[in-house]
């Protein structure tokens, strides 16, 4: 009825969907130990999460391994492959990203400075180009990855104004400025994070158009 | 099977052709060569005559005489042998050599009976030679023999014609068997599987066809079954509200319907979805659908878009083995919200009752305890009677509103003028309204109306009583009955705080105030409003509010005569 190389790239597809999940929650629970209360829980969640994301991702790669070498893919599944091969490294990056801004959120925490400078807008929009990215690959969609690339100029912009905000901070609050060097650090990844959510885009875009 | 006709029919010709080109060619040959044995014999006959039968010498004279005329001409060979067998004379050969002929087949025919006649192959079997004896006059023996091919030497020597005889029936044949081949095989060809018509074709097939028919009308019976009963299916999934979807064992969706599809987010056009977790993959949808895959059922909440739906997913088995599962999706916001409600109601409770407890208790505490001064007393005691009084009206508001829930009225239903109570209620409340400097004024004509009249008194006077608190020093309550054709209104307008827009719709709800901190001061139960609204459905009415925060409020309440 249906060949095993199907299976295995609707395998792979499902695999790719539950770690793309797993990055969403990641970075939804890193920002979430930044500013709400429940911070070591969250701390645990993302903590777990990227021992998951580190051991789905050698799944994944050894899937995408078995498929190269028994099935020989061409043309759109092969596209398929490799960019799976590429995006599961993106992944794995935003779960350590996100373990990253965890661990900054146990010490900044107790302070109200997050709520002082815009970080939570550039969290929240960094969290959806990651859910775009996740959701152009699920659903196949082309403008919504065209829409989470885009998305990254604002990220940056948001950035830079964060960065401001921080050294405006600096100079006229001295004490603390070890946290705003923290946050401004929170503030890295996260754009680091939404350079990841561009690169899945991208290979989204690529395995479906074959466009690069 | 066109082929193996094909093939029958082609041997069976070219046999046919063949054997009947065999049998013309023998019958032919046997006719030429009894036409040449009579030749033979009539030209010893002739021989036999020409000689003058006196010596056997002057026999052998006049016969080489007679081959010398005819030489060249006579191709036959002509022998003449005395009664002992002796060759005396022979026109082919030398007589010398010659062995004695009395044993020869057609000689002692002849000696026996006059004529003899032989025939013998020749060693290389390409010649037959064909012998007639005849006895002359004293015993001595003519003979004239010739030579014939033999079938197989003639066929040889017109192997040409043969063979273009032999491809010219294989081709006769050829053409002949694909025309036969093709007639047998069209009618079988020809039939309609899906309708076969006995009667036309073959009656060796008819059992055949019998069968395929009977066969086609039971997988139509079974299609139609089929697609009866998934249209049943899918007619009654369809009209749920609540999602549901079957999931295979490696998550792939085989069924759903588009009440999943809306809940989740999915659309139609894309509708080649494949794993159930490209609908939604959140951390708790994820792991119904694992736990369920793994055998276990399993019941989770999530929100989508500010509704609860409680996910409940049930593993399909078959055997042991889990072959899928059955998602089912339930919307639990109104179920969710309404608990939310009764937790609130019994908190309200418990802390409405609590507080004029905790004041009695505590002046109590100090009467017991004698460091009240005997002045004192009755101001304390006031204050005990005070709550106590709080607390009954509280209880009895409870009750009456879950009399109200309960539709459990042993009150008679009368007639009573809703105008009357409407004037009663603002006399009752005159006082109350001078004090605050508030002017009530009731307006409008009779209103016959029958319903329980402790019921409408209490909702009259809740709706003045709550104009008359929430107004603004100078400001007026004005009450309007209206007698209409179907029903009767009762507006009840006042100039006081008004309400904020986003709590017009809370304030029927039990213990809702728009201002918890001022309430307490104003007086009553939180629950008057919530009478109001339950009296008016006990009375198949309703009731309205519209307001502008700062302007005033106005309450209608519609009251259909029966």
């Amino acid at each position: 009825m249906r060949n095993r190389f199907d299976e295995q790239l609707e395998q792979l597809n499902i695999q790719l969907i539950k770690m793309g999940a797993l990055c969403e929650e990641s970075i939804a629970c890193a920002v979430k130990a930044l500013f709400d209360e429940r911070t070591s829980e969250m701390i645990d969640k993302v903590n777990e999460n990227e021992i998951e994301t580190d051991h789905m991702e050698h799944e994944i790669e050894a899937l995408c391994m078995r498929l190269l070498l028994h099935q020989q893919p061409v043309a759109r599944d092969l596209r398929s492959v490799s960019s799976a091969l590429k995006m599961i490294s993106d992944m794995e990056r935003i779960g350590d990203q996100s373990q990253d801004i965890a661990e900054i959120a146990g010490f900044v925490h107790s302070t109200d400075l997050a709520g002082r400078v815009s970080i939570s807008d550039m969290a929240d929009k960094a969290i959806s180009m990651v859910t775009m990215s996740v959701d152009s690959f699920v659903k196949r969609d082309v403008d919504l990855a065209h829409a989470a690339i885009a998305a990254d100029d604002e990220v940056d912009k948001l950035f830079l104004e964060v960065r401001n905000e921080l050294i405006g901070l600096v100079r006229s609050d001295a004490e603390e400025a070890e946290y705003f060097m923290d946050l401004l650090m929170a503030a890295k990844y996260l754009e680091r994070i939404a350079d990841h959510a561009t690169n899945i885009a991208e290979w989204v875009l690529y395995s479906i158009t074959g466009e690069r | 099977m066109t082929k193996r006709i094909f093939g029958g029919a082609f041997a069976v010709s070219l046999i046919a052709i063949l054997s009947s080109v065999a049998l013309v060619l023998g019958i032919a040959y046997n006719n030429e060569q009894q036409l040449f044995i009579r030749q033979l014999s009539q030209q010893a006959m002739l021989l036999a005559a020409t000689m003058d039968n006196t010596t056997p010498e002057d026999d052998v004279k006049s016969l080489e005489k007679l081959s010398a005329d005819i030489h060249g001409v006579f191709e036959n060979r002509i022998t003449y042998i005395d009664p002992e067998g002796n060759v005396l004379y022979d026109n082919k050969a030398d007589i010398t050599t010659m062995e004695n002929h009395l044993n020869r087949e057609e000689i002692a025919e002849a000696l026996n009976s006059g004529t003899g006649t032989a025939i013998r192959q020749s060693s290389t079997m390409s010649e037959t030679t064909v012998y007639c004896a005849r006895v002359i006059g004293f015993g001595c023996v003519v003979r004239v023999s010739g030579t014939m091919d033999t079938v197989l030497a003639r066929i040889g020597s017109m192997w040409w014609e043969v063979l273009l005889v032999v491809i010219a029936a294989a081709l006769v044949s050829m053409g002949v068997a694909a025309l036969v081949a093709r007639a047998v095989v069209k009618p079988i060809n020809s039939i309609d599987l899906k309708n076969p018509d006995i009667g036309e074709s073959y009656g060796e097939i008819a059992p055949l066809l019998h069968r395929i028919r009977d066969q086609n009308k039971e997988i139509d019976l079974r299609i139609e079954e089929l697609t009866r009963s998934r249209r049943e299916f899918s007619l009654i999934t369809e009209n749920m509200s609540e999602g549901f979807i079957i999931i295979d064992s490696r998550t792939e969706v085989l069924s759903y319907n588009s009440a999943a599809l809306k809940i989740l987010g999915g659309d139609a056009e894309h509708s080649e979805i494949k794993s159930v977790l490209a609908l939604n993959r959140s951390e708790a949808f994820r792991k119904a659908v694992e736990d369920s895959l793994a055998g276990k059922r399993s019941e989770t909440d999530l929100t989508l878009s500010d509704r609860v739906y409680q996910i409940i997913a049930t593993p399909a088995l078959n055997g042991d083995k889990v072959s899928g599962a059955v998602i089912i999706i339930l919307d639990i916001t109104e179920k969710e919200s309404r608990e939310e409600l009764r937790r609130e109601f019994t908190s309200n409770v418990s802390h409405e009752l609590k507080t004029p407890l905790t004041t009695i208790y505590g002046i109590s505490d100090m009467l017991v305890g004698g460091i009240v001064k005997p002045e004192d007393i009755t101001g304390f005691a006031r204050n005990i009677r005070d709550e106590a009084g709080r607390m009954i009206t509280l209880i009895e508001d409870i009750l009456k509103l879950s009399q109200l829930d309960e539709n459990s009225f042993t009150d008679r239903q009368e007639q009573v003028d809703i105008l009357t109570l409407a004037q009663l209620a603002a006399e009752r409340l005159t006082p109350m309204a001078e004090s605050s400097h508030v002017t009530i004024s009731v307006t409008g004509s009779r209103a016959e109306f029958t319903g329980i009249s402790s019921v409408l008194e209490e909702m009259i006077y809740n709706l003045v009583d709550n104009a008359v608190k929430y107004n603004k020093p100078g400001g007026r309550v004005d009450v309007e009955v209206t007698d209409g054709a179907d029903d009767i209104t009762v507006t009840v307008a006042d100039t006081g705080i008004g309400i904020p827009a986003g709590s017009a719709d809370r304030i029927f709800e039990r213990f809702y105030r728009v201002d918890k901190s001022h309430s307490r001061k104003i007086g009553g139960t939180g629950l008057g409003l919530s009478i109001v609204k339950h009296g008016a459905a006990l009375h198949g009415g309703t009731v309205s509010v519209s307001s502008k925060e700062g302007i005033g409020t106005t309450f209608t309440l519609t009251l259909p005569k029966k």
